[in-house]
Protein backbone atom coordinates (compact mmCIF):
# COMPACT_ATOMS: atom_id res chain seq x y z
CA UNK A 1 0.00 0.00 0.00
CA UNK A 2 1.60 3.47 -1.04
CA UNK A 3 1.87 6.09 1.52
CA UNK A 4 2.49 9.38 1.38
CA UNK A 5 2.03 13.10 2.87
CA UNK A 6 -0.45 15.87 2.75
CA UNK A 7 0.69 19.54 2.98
CA UNK A 8 -2.37 21.54 3.87
CA UNK A 9 -0.96 25.24 2.32
CA UNK A 10 -4.33 27.21 3.99
CA UNK A 11 -2.39 26.00 8.02
CA UNK A 12 1.36 26.16 7.28
CA UNK A 13 3.11 29.15 8.43
CA UNK A 14 6.66 28.76 7.60
CA UNK A 15 7.98 27.92 11.55
CA UNK A 16 9.86 25.17 9.80
CA UNK A 17 9.56 23.07 13.38
CA UNK A 18 8.77 20.16 10.92
CA UNK A 19 12.03 20.60 9.28
CA UNK A 20 14.15 21.01 12.75
CA UNK A 21 12.20 18.09 14.66
CA UNK A 22 13.10 16.11 11.39
CA UNK A 23 16.78 17.24 12.11
CA UNK A 24 16.68 16.38 15.46
CA UNK A 25 15.38 13.44 14.89
CA UNK A 26 17.57 11.83 12.44
CA UNK A 27 20.37 13.62 14.34
CA UNK A 28 21.48 15.06 10.96
CA UNK A 29 24.11 17.71 10.26
CA UNK A 30 23.83 21.28 9.17
CA UNK A 31 24.38 20.57 5.74
CA UNK A 32 21.87 17.65 5.48
CA UNK A 33 18.00 18.37 5.55
CA UNK A 34 15.56 15.89 4.51
CA UNK A 35 12.36 18.21 4.79
CA UNK A 36 12.72 21.84 3.26
CA UNK A 37 10.27 24.83 3.99
CA UNK A 38 10.25 27.00 0.82
CA UNK A 39 8.67 30.89 0.82
CA UNK A 40 6.96 31.53 -2.22
CA UNK A 41 6.23 35.24 -3.15
CA UNK A 42 4.93 37.65 -5.24
CA UNK A 43 3.60 41.04 -5.71
CA UNK A 44 5.11 44.20 -4.17
CA UNK A 45 4.11 48.05 -3.86
CA UNK A 46 2.84 50.82 -5.45
CA UNK A 47 1.83 54.16 -4.96
CA UNK A 48 -1.68 54.71 -6.52
CA UNK A 49 -3.09 58.17 -8.06
CA UNK A 50 -4.40 59.00 -5.03
CA UNK A 51 -0.89 59.36 -3.78
CA UNK A 52 -1.55 56.81 -1.10
CA UNK A 53 0.46 53.40 -1.26
CA UNK A 54 -0.85 50.18 -1.97
CA UNK A 55 0.37 46.71 -1.84
CA UNK A 56 -0.39 43.12 -3.69
CA UNK A 57 1.99 40.81 -1.60
CA UNK A 58 0.87 37.07 -1.90
CA UNK A 59 3.25 34.70 -0.05
CA UNK A 60 2.90 31.34 1.33
CA UNK A 61 4.74 28.38 2.66
CA UNK A 62 5.58 25.26 1.06
CA UNK A 63 6.95 22.21 3.51
CA UNK A 64 8.32 19.70 1.37
CA UNK A 65 10.49 15.89 1.79
CA UNK A 66 11.06 13.03 -0.46
CA UNK A 67 7.51 12.74 -1.86
CA UNK A 68 7.71 9.09 -2.21
CA UNK A 69 6.62 9.00 -5.69
CA UNK A 70 4.84 6.08 -7.87
CA UNK A 71 7.98 6.90 -10.65
CA UNK A 72 10.85 8.15 -8.65
CA UNK A 73 13.80 9.39 -10.38
CA UNK A 74 16.02 8.12 -8.20
CA UNK A 75 15.34 4.58 -8.04
CA UNK A 76 15.43 4.70 -12.13
CA UNK A 77 19.32 6.43 -12.28
CA UNK A 78 20.77 4.39 -8.98
CA UNK A 79 23.52 1.93 -10.34
CA UNK A 80 23.79 -0.34 -7.40
CA UNK A 81 19.81 -0.82 -6.76
CA UNK A 82 20.54 1.30 -3.51
CA UNK A 83 17.62 2.74 -3.93
CA UNK A 84 14.21 1.22 -3.98
CA UNK A 85 10.53 1.57 -2.49
CA UNK A 86 9.53 -0.80 0.39
CA UNK A 87 6.14 -2.81 0.97
CA UNK A 88 4.65 0.56 2.17
CA UNK A 89 5.63 2.09 -0.88
CA UNK A 90 8.20 4.41 0.94
CA UNK A 91 11.93 4.86 -1.41
CA UNK A 92 14.52 3.82 1.34
CA UNK A 93 18.24 3.44 0.51
CA UNK A 94 19.71 0.24 1.21
CA UNK A 95 23.28 1.67 2.85
CA UNK A 96 25.26 -1.52 2.34
CA UNK A 97 24.36 -1.26 -1.82
CA UNK A 98 25.29 2.40 -2.22
CA UNK A 99 28.07 3.65 -3.22
CA UNK A 100 27.42 7.34 -2.48
CA UNK A 101 27.96 8.42 -6.39
CA UNK A 102 25.04 11.14 -5.89
CA UNK A 103 23.04 10.15 -9.14
CA UNK A 104 20.07 10.14 -6.86
CA UNK A 105 20.56 13.85 -5.36
CA UNK A 106 21.54 14.93 -9.19
CA UNK A 107 18.24 13.72 -10.11
CA UNK A 108 15.53 14.66 -7.49
CA UNK A 109 13.00 17.47 -8.70
CA UNK A 110 12.19 17.84 -4.85
CA UNK A 111 15.92 17.66 -3.74
CA UNK A 112 15.16 14.69 -1.50
CA UNK A 113 18.11 12.60 -1.25
CA UNK A 114 21.57 13.91 0.21
CA UNK A 115 24.79 12.26 -0.37
CA UNK A 116 26.50 11.79 3.36
CA UNK A 117 29.77 12.14 2.94
CA UNK A 118 30.97 11.17 6.36
CA UNK A 119 28.60 7.99 6.11
CA UNK A 120 29.82 7.56 2.66
CA UNK A 121 25.92 7.01 1.07
CA UNK A 122 22.99 8.69 0.23
CA UNK A 123 20.40 9.39 2.64
CA UNK A 124 17.10 10.75 2.80
CA UNK A 125 13.56 10.71 4.26
CA UNK A 126 12.33 7.75 4.64
CA UNK A 127 8.51 8.29 6.25
CA UNK A 128 9.92 8.12 9.84
CA UNK A 129 9.37 3.89 9.65
CA UNK A 130 10.66 3.30 12.46
CA UNK A 131 7.60 5.20 14.66
CA UNK A 132 5.12 4.27 11.81
CA UNK A 133 5.49 0.57 12.54
CA UNK A 134 5.38 1.32 15.91
CA UNK A 135 1.75 2.74 15.27
CA UNK A 136 3.17 6.48 15.79
CA UNK A 137 3.39 8.96 13.03
CA UNK A 138 6.48 10.71 11.14
CA UNK A 139 7.95 12.87 13.46
CA UNK A 140 7.57 15.89 11.28
CA UNK A 141 3.70 15.60 11.14
CA UNK A 142 3.95 15.25 15.05
CA UNK A 143 5.67 17.99 15.80
CA UNK A 144 3.48 20.71 13.08
CA UNK A 145 2.20 23.12 15.91
CA UNK A 146 -0.31 24.02 13.02
CA UNK A 147 -1.59 20.84 11.96
CA UNK A 148 -0.38 21.19 8.67
CA UNK A 149 1.08 17.83 7.45
CA UNK A 150 -0.19 14.25 7.59
CA UNK A 151 0.77 10.77 6.56
CA UNK A 152 -0.54 7.51 5.80
CA UNK A 153 -1.75 5.60 2.28
CA UNK A 154 -2.05 7.91 -0.44
CA UNK A 155 -5.57 6.57 -1.15
CA UNK A 156 -7.18 7.17 2.48
CA UNK A 157 -5.60 10.66 2.21
CA UNK A 158 -6.85 11.80 -1.29
CA UNK A 159 -10.29 10.24 0.07
CA UNK A 160 -9.78 12.68 3.21
CA UNK A 161 -8.01 16.18 1.49
CA UNK A 162 -8.58 15.92 -2.34
CA UNK A 163 -6.97 15.09 -5.46
CA UNK A 164 -4.27 18.02 -5.59
CA UNK A 165 -0.58 17.20 -5.96
CA UNK A 166 0.30 20.48 -7.58
CA UNK A 167 1.93 23.38 -5.74
CA UNK A 168 4.38 25.85 -7.01
CA UNK A 169 7.39 26.06 -6.48
CA UNK A 170 7.23 21.82 -6.80
CA UNK A 171 7.65 20.23 -9.99
CA UNK A 172 4.70 19.42 -12.54
CA UNK A 173 3.29 16.11 -10.79
CA UNK A 174 3.57 14.87 -14.37
CA UNK A 175 6.90 14.03 -13.74
CA UNK A 176 7.78 11.36 -11.15
CA UNK A 177 3.75 11.09 -9.98
CA UNK A 178 4.63 11.72 -6.21
CA UNK A 179 2.51 10.36 -3.01
CA UNK A 180 1.56 13.60 -2.34
CA UNK A 181 -1.91 15.40 -1.18
CA UNK A 182 -1.68 19.48 -1.14
CA UNK A 183 -4.28 21.60 0.04
CA UNK A 184 -3.75 24.99 -1.92
CA UNK A 185 -3.05 28.35 -0.29
CA UNK A 186 -5.99 30.83 -0.43
CA UNK A 187 -3.97 32.97 -2.61
CA UNK A 188 -3.28 30.07 -5.49
CA UNK A 189 -6.91 29.45 -5.38
CA UNK A 190 -7.64 33.09 -5.85
CA UNK A 191 -5.39 33.45 -8.65
CA UNK A 192 -3.32 30.82 -9.68
CA UNK A 193 -2.30 32.23 -12.41
CA UNK A 194 -0.86 35.28 -11.22
CA UNK A 195 0.91 33.50 -8.68
CA UNK A 196 2.41 31.02 -11.56
CA UNK A 197 3.70 34.43 -13.14
CA UNK A 198 4.94 36.60 -10.55
CA UNK A 199 6.08 34.03 -7.32
CA UNK A 200 9.21 32.97 -6.51
CA UNK A 201 11.55 31.17 -3.56
CA UNK A 202 12.12 33.84 -1.45
CA UNK A 203 14.44 32.29 0.72
CA UNK A 204 17.07 30.55 -1.52
CA UNK A 205 19.94 30.97 0.84
CA UNK A 206 18.14 28.79 3.64
CA UNK A 207 18.05 25.96 1.64
CA UNK A 208 20.58 23.17 2.30
CA UNK B 1 24.06 31.65 -7.21
CA UNK B 2 26.89 29.73 -10.16
CA UNK B 3 26.89 26.33 -10.63
CA UNK B 4 30.64 26.47 -10.32
CA UNK B 5 30.22 24.81 -6.53
CA UNK B 6 28.10 22.27 -8.47
CA UNK B 7 30.75 21.46 -10.88
CA UNK B 8 33.59 22.01 -8.60
CA UNK B 9 32.53 19.44 -6.79
CA UNK B 10 32.03 16.92 -9.16
CA UNK B 11 35.43 18.25 -10.53
CA UNK B 12 36.75 13.76 -10.78
CA UNK B 13 33.66 13.49 -13.67
CA UNK B 14 34.80 16.53 -15.14
CA UNK B 15 38.39 14.90 -15.03
CA UNK B 16 36.66 11.08 -16.55
CA UNK B 17 34.50 13.30 -19.28
CA UNK B 18 37.40 14.93 -20.69
CA UNK B 19 39.92 12.28 -20.57
CA UNK B 20 37.97 8.71 -20.80
CA UNK B 21 35.84 9.32 -24.05
CA UNK B 22 39.04 10.61 -25.87
CA UNK B 23 41.12 8.56 -24.50
CA UNK B 24 39.03 5.35 -25.35
CA UNK B 25 38.87 6.57 -28.98
CA UNK B 26 42.65 7.46 -29.39
CA UNK B 27 42.46 4.12 -28.46
CA UNK B 28 40.75 2.51 -31.59
CA UNK B 29 41.75 4.98 -34.27
CA UNK B 30 45.94 3.79 -32.68
CA UNK B 31 44.78 0.31 -33.16
CA UNK B 32 43.14 0.42 -36.68
CA UNK B 33 46.10 -0.65 -38.54
CA UNK B 34 46.63 -3.61 -36.76
CA UNK B 35 42.76 -4.09 -36.59
CA UNK B 36 42.79 -3.70 -41.10
CA UNK B 37 45.47 -5.51 -40.83
CA UNK B 38 48.04 -2.49 -42.47
CA UNK B 39 50.72 -2.63 -39.77
CA UNK B 40 53.73 -5.00 -40.75
CA UNK B 41 54.75 -7.25 -37.48
CA UNK B 42 57.46 -4.07 -36.43
CA UNK B 43 54.66 -1.65 -36.79
CA UNK B 44 52.19 -4.14 -34.56
CA UNK B 45 54.95 -4.66 -31.79
CA UNK B 46 55.43 -1.16 -31.57
CA UNK B 47 51.70 -0.20 -31.32
CA UNK B 48 50.69 -2.74 -28.99
CA UNK B 49 53.68 -2.12 -26.44
CA UNK B 50 52.92 1.89 -26.71
CA UNK B 51 48.80 1.63 -26.34
CA UNK B 52 49.50 1.46 -22.76
CA UNK B 53 49.83 5.43 -23.26
CA UNK B 54 46.15 5.75 -24.13
CA UNK B 55 44.53 2.59 -21.80
CA UNK B 56 46.64 5.49 -19.26
CA UNK B 57 44.87 8.27 -20.07
CA UNK B 58 41.21 6.38 -19.77
CA UNK B 59 42.53 5.04 -16.62
CA UNK B 60 43.25 8.02 -15.51
CA UNK B 61 39.77 9.69 -15.97
CA UNK B 62 37.94 6.16 -14.73
CA UNK B 63 40.26 6.23 -11.29
CA UNK B 64 39.37 9.57 -11.58
CA UNK B 65 35.83 9.33 -11.19
CA UNK B 66 36.07 6.82 -8.62
CA UNK B 67 37.39 9.17 -6.04
CA UNK B 68 34.17 10.44 -5.82
CA UNK B 69 32.52 7.30 -4.59
CA UNK B 70 31.62 7.46 -1.06
CA UNK B 71 31.53 3.92 -1.01
CA UNK B 72 33.75 2.51 -3.78
CA UNK B 73 33.40 -0.95 -1.85
CA UNK B 74 29.92 -1.92 -2.97
CA UNK B 75 31.15 -0.79 -6.41
CA UNK B 76 30.45 -4.59 -7.77
CA UNK B 77 26.85 -3.63 -7.12
CA UNK B 78 26.68 -1.42 -10.02
CA UNK B 79 26.68 -4.91 -12.42
CA UNK B 80 23.07 -5.19 -11.13
CA UNK B 81 21.39 -2.79 -12.60
CA UNK B 82 23.18 -2.61 -15.96
CA UNK B 83 20.78 -1.79 -18.95
CA UNK B 84 18.17 -0.10 -15.75
CA UNK B 85 20.63 2.42 -14.57
CA UNK B 86 22.64 4.59 -17.31
CA UNK B 87 25.28 4.96 -14.71
CA UNK B 88 25.36 1.21 -14.57
CA UNK B 89 26.08 0.58 -18.10
CA UNK B 90 28.52 3.33 -18.66
CA UNK B 91 30.69 1.41 -15.60
CA UNK B 92 29.82 -1.85 -17.19
CA UNK B 93 31.04 -1.05 -20.91
CA UNK B 94 34.26 1.03 -19.16
CA UNK B 95 35.37 -2.54 -17.37
CA UNK B 96 34.55 -4.59 -20.28
CA UNK B 97 36.25 -2.06 -22.39
CA UNK B 98 39.45 -1.87 -20.09
CA UNK B 99 39.47 -5.82 -19.39
CA UNK B 100 40.02 -6.81 -22.64
CA UNK B 101 42.05 -3.97 -23.66
CA UNK B 102 44.41 -5.17 -20.74
CA UNK B 103 43.94 -8.95 -21.64
CA UNK B 104 45.04 -7.63 -25.23
CA UNK B 105 48.13 -5.68 -24.30
CA UNK B 106 49.33 -8.34 -21.97
CA UNK B 107 49.11 -10.99 -24.89
CA UNK B 108 51.15 -8.85 -26.81
CA UNK B 109 54.32 -10.01 -24.76
CA UNK B 110 53.81 -13.38 -26.13
CA UNK B 111 56.83 -14.47 -27.88
CA UNK B 112 54.73 -16.49 -30.92
CA UNK B 113 51.54 -14.28 -30.50
CA UNK B 114 48.62 -15.70 -32.78
CA UNK B 115 48.00 -13.14 -35.78
CA UNK B 116 44.20 -14.13 -36.54
CA UNK B 117 43.78 -13.86 -32.71
CA UNK B 118 45.04 -10.92 -32.01
CA UNK B 119 43.49 -8.87 -34.78
CA UNK B 120 40.20 -10.29 -33.43
CA UNK B 121 41.19 -9.07 -29.93
CA UNK B 122 42.06 -6.04 -32.04
CA UNK B 123 38.52 -5.21 -33.58
CA UNK B 124 36.47 -6.41 -29.98
CA UNK B 125 38.56 -4.22 -28.19
CA UNK B 126 37.68 -1.50 -30.21
CA UNK B 127 34.19 -2.02 -30.64
CA UNK B 128 33.98 -2.22 -26.81
CA UNK B 129 35.77 1.08 -26.83
CA UNK B 130 33.10 2.60 -28.73
CA UNK B 131 30.25 1.10 -27.18
CA UNK B 132 31.92 2.88 -23.94
CA UNK B 133 31.80 6.44 -25.45
CA UNK B 134 27.85 6.03 -26.31
CA UNK B 135 27.31 4.65 -23.25
CA UNK B 136 29.48 7.49 -21.79
CA UNK B 137 27.48 10.34 -24.05
CA UNK B 138 23.99 8.81 -22.92
CA UNK B 139 25.03 8.32 -19.36
CA UNK B 140 22.90 11.76 -18.59
CA UNK B 141 20.17 11.24 -20.06
CA UNK B 142 17.45 11.73 -16.80
CA UNK B 143 14.34 13.36 -17.96
CA UNK B 144 14.30 15.45 -14.92
CA UNK B 145 17.65 16.99 -15.85
CA UNK B 146 16.42 19.62 -18.86
CA UNK B 147 20.04 20.71 -19.01
CA UNK B 148 21.64 17.04 -19.41
CA UNK B 149 18.54 15.61 -21.28
CA UNK B 150 19.27 18.15 -24.21
CA UNK B 151 19.77 16.33 -27.38
CA UNK B 152 22.82 17.89 -27.97
CA UNK B 153 24.29 16.85 -24.97
CA UNK B 154 25.58 13.34 -26.40
CA UNK B 155 26.35 14.77 -29.58
CA UNK B 156 28.29 17.07 -27.81
CA UNK B 157 29.99 14.53 -26.44
CA UNK B 158 31.11 12.47 -29.59
CA UNK B 159 31.92 15.33 -30.72
CA UNK B 160 34.60 16.21 -28.06
CA UNK B 161 36.00 12.55 -28.47
CA UNK B 162 36.54 13.07 -32.10
CA UNK B 163 38.22 16.39 -31.26
CA UNK B 164 40.55 14.70 -28.55
CA UNK B 165 40.84 11.46 -29.94
CA UNK B 166 42.81 12.05 -32.81
CA UNK B 167 45.46 14.52 -31.42
CA UNK B 168 45.78 11.66 -28.63
CA UNK B 169 45.90 8.94 -31.40
CA UNK B 170 49.43 10.94 -33.18
CA UNK B 171 50.41 11.13 -29.54
CA UNK B 172 50.03 7.19 -29.63
CA UNK B 173 51.78 6.90 -32.91
CA UNK B 174 54.50 9.29 -31.76
CA UNK B 175 55.29 7.01 -28.84
CA UNK B 176 55.37 3.84 -31.15
CA UNK B 177 57.72 5.45 -32.91
CA UNK B 178 55.11 5.94 -35.98
CA UNK B 179 55.84 9.08 -37.50
CA UNK B 180 52.36 10.38 -37.98
CA UNK B 181 53.57 13.13 -40.60
CA UNK B 182 55.12 11.16 -42.61
CA UNK B 183 52.02 9.21 -43.81
CA UNK B 184 48.80 10.73 -45.01
CA UNK B 185 46.59 9.61 -42.19
CA UNK B 186 48.62 11.49 -39.90
CA UNK B 187 47.52 15.18 -41.37
CA UNK B 188 43.68 13.59 -41.88
CA UNK B 189 43.83 12.80 -38.17
CA UNK B 190 43.95 16.23 -37.22
CA UNK B 191 41.83 17.51 -39.91
CA UNK B 192 39.33 15.51 -38.35
CA UNK B 193 40.44 16.59 -35.23
CA UNK B 194 40.02 20.44 -36.70
CA UNK B 195 36.33 19.07 -38.10
CA UNK B 196 35.48 18.24 -34.65
CA UNK B 197 36.25 21.34 -33.59
CA UNK B 198 33.75 23.00 -35.62
CA UNK B 199 30.99 20.54 -34.68
CA UNK B 200 32.27 21.65 -31.06
CA UNK B 201 31.68 25.10 -31.60
CA UNK B 202 28.26 24.40 -33.36
CA UNK B 203 27.16 22.27 -31.17
CA UNK B 204 27.93 24.82 -27.93
CA UNK B 205 27.03 27.61 -29.62
CA UNK B 206 23.14 26.73 -30.45
CA UNK B 207 23.40 24.76 -26.66
CA UNK B 208 23.79 28.22 -25.14
CA UNK B 209 20.87 29.92 -27.23
CA UNK B 210 18.35 26.95 -26.25
CA UNK B 211 19.57 26.09 -22.89
CA UNK B 212 19.85 30.41 -21.85
CA UNK B 213 15.59 30.49 -21.18
CA UNK B 214 15.57 27.16 -18.87
CA UNK B 215 15.04 27.60 -15.25
CA UNK B 216 13.44 26.43 -12.41
CA UNK B 217 12.36 27.50 -9.36
CA UNK B 218 15.97 28.55 -7.82
CA UNK B 219 18.20 29.00 -10.96
CA UNK B 220 18.44 29.85 -14.77
CA UNK B 221 21.07 28.22 -16.46
CA UNK B 222 22.36 32.06 -17.26
CA UNK B 223 22.81 32.29 -13.17
CA UNK B 224 24.05 28.73 -12.78
CA UNK B 225 26.98 29.83 -16.14
CA UNK B 226 27.36 33.35 -16.10
CA UNK B 227 29.44 34.18 -19.42
CA UNK B 228 29.03 30.96 -21.29
CA UNK B 229 30.34 33.20 -24.41
CA UNK B 230 33.45 33.17 -22.78
CA UNK B 231 33.85 29.57 -21.67
CA UNK B 232 33.30 28.66 -25.53
CA UNK B 233 35.98 31.27 -26.08
CA UNK B 234 38.43 30.01 -24.22
CA UNK B 235 37.75 26.33 -25.39
CA UNK B 236 38.01 27.39 -29.36
CA UNK B 237 41.55 29.30 -28.41
CA UNK B 238 42.87 26.49 -26.40
CA UNK B 239 41.37 23.74 -29.20
CA UNK B 240 43.19 25.69 -31.76
CA UNK B 241 46.37 26.48 -30.32
CA UNK B 242 46.41 22.53 -29.52
CA UNK B 243 45.78 21.73 -33.29
CA UNK B 244 48.04 24.68 -34.38
CA UNK B 245 51.08 22.87 -32.16
CA UNK B 246 49.88 19.28 -33.69
CA UNK B 247 50.23 20.44 -37.53
CA UNK B 248 53.37 22.31 -36.65
CA UNK B 249 54.86 19.07 -35.21
CA UNK B 250 54.04 16.76 -37.60
CA UNK B 251 57.25 16.93 -39.20
CA UNK B 252 59.26 17.04 -36.13
CA UNK B 253 60.77 13.20 -35.32
CA UNK B 254 61.61 11.33 -32.50
CA UNK B 255 61.03 12.88 -29.11
CA UNK B 256 60.44 15.95 -29.52
CA UNK B 257 57.61 14.94 -31.94
CA UNK B 258 56.38 13.14 -28.98
CA UNK B 259 57.24 16.28 -26.82
CA UNK B 260 55.23 18.23 -29.45
CA UNK B 261 52.40 16.01 -29.51
CA UNK B 262 51.72 15.49 -26.15
CA UNK B 263 51.61 19.16 -25.81
CA UNK B 264 48.94 19.24 -28.29
CA UNK B 265 47.27 16.80 -26.48
CA UNK B 266 47.10 18.80 -23.23
CA UNK B 267 46.31 21.80 -24.94
CA UNK B 268 43.28 20.28 -26.86
CA UNK B 269 41.89 18.38 -23.64
CA UNK B 270 42.38 21.77 -21.71
CA UNK B 271 40.15 22.99 -23.60
CA UNK B 272 37.79 19.91 -23.51
CA UNK B 273 37.47 20.11 -19.42
CA UNK B 274 36.68 23.82 -19.54
CA UNK B 275 33.25 22.56 -21.59
CA UNK B 276 32.81 19.43 -19.56
CA UNK B 277 33.33 22.04 -16.13
CA UNK B 278 30.01 24.27 -17.96
CA UNK B 279 28.18 21.25 -18.42
CA UNK B 280 28.30 20.16 -14.71
CA UNK B 281 27.95 24.24 -13.40
CA UNK B 282 24.79 24.22 -16.00
CA UNK B 283 22.90 21.20 -14.10
CA UNK B 284 19.65 22.00 -12.74
CA UNK B 285 16.75 19.66 -12.58
CA UNK B 286 13.13 20.71 -13.16
CA UNK B 287 11.21 22.14 -9.59
CA UNK B 288 13.85 22.22 -6.96
CA UNK B 289 17.22 20.62 -8.18
CA UNK B 290 20.43 22.54 -8.24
Amino acid sequence: MQHGFHFNGLRCTGCKTCMLACKDYHDLSPSISFRQVYEYVGGGWSVGADGLPAQDVFAYYVSSACNHCAHPICTQVCPTGAMGKDEDGIVTVDERRCIGCGYCALSCPYRAPKVDREAGHSVKCDGCVKRVREGKRPVCVEACPLRALDFGPVDELRRRYGEESDLLPLPDSSATSPSLVVTKPACVRADAERVAREGAVANVREIV
Amino acid sequence: MTGFPTAFSEITLVLFTTLAPSGALAYVLANLPIAFGRATDEEREHLDRSSWLLLAVTMVGLVASATHLGNPSNALYVFTAVGKSPLSTEVFCAVVFLALAGVYWLYSFAERPRRRLQRAAVIATNAAALAFVAATAFAYNVGTVPTWSHPLVPISLFANALMGGPVLACLGFAAARFEPGRAPWGGRLLGLSAAALAANLAVYAVMAVQLAPVSNELASVPELVPNYAAFIAAFAVLAAAGLFVGFRGLRARGRSLVVRMACASALVLAGLFVMRFTFYMSHLTIGLGI
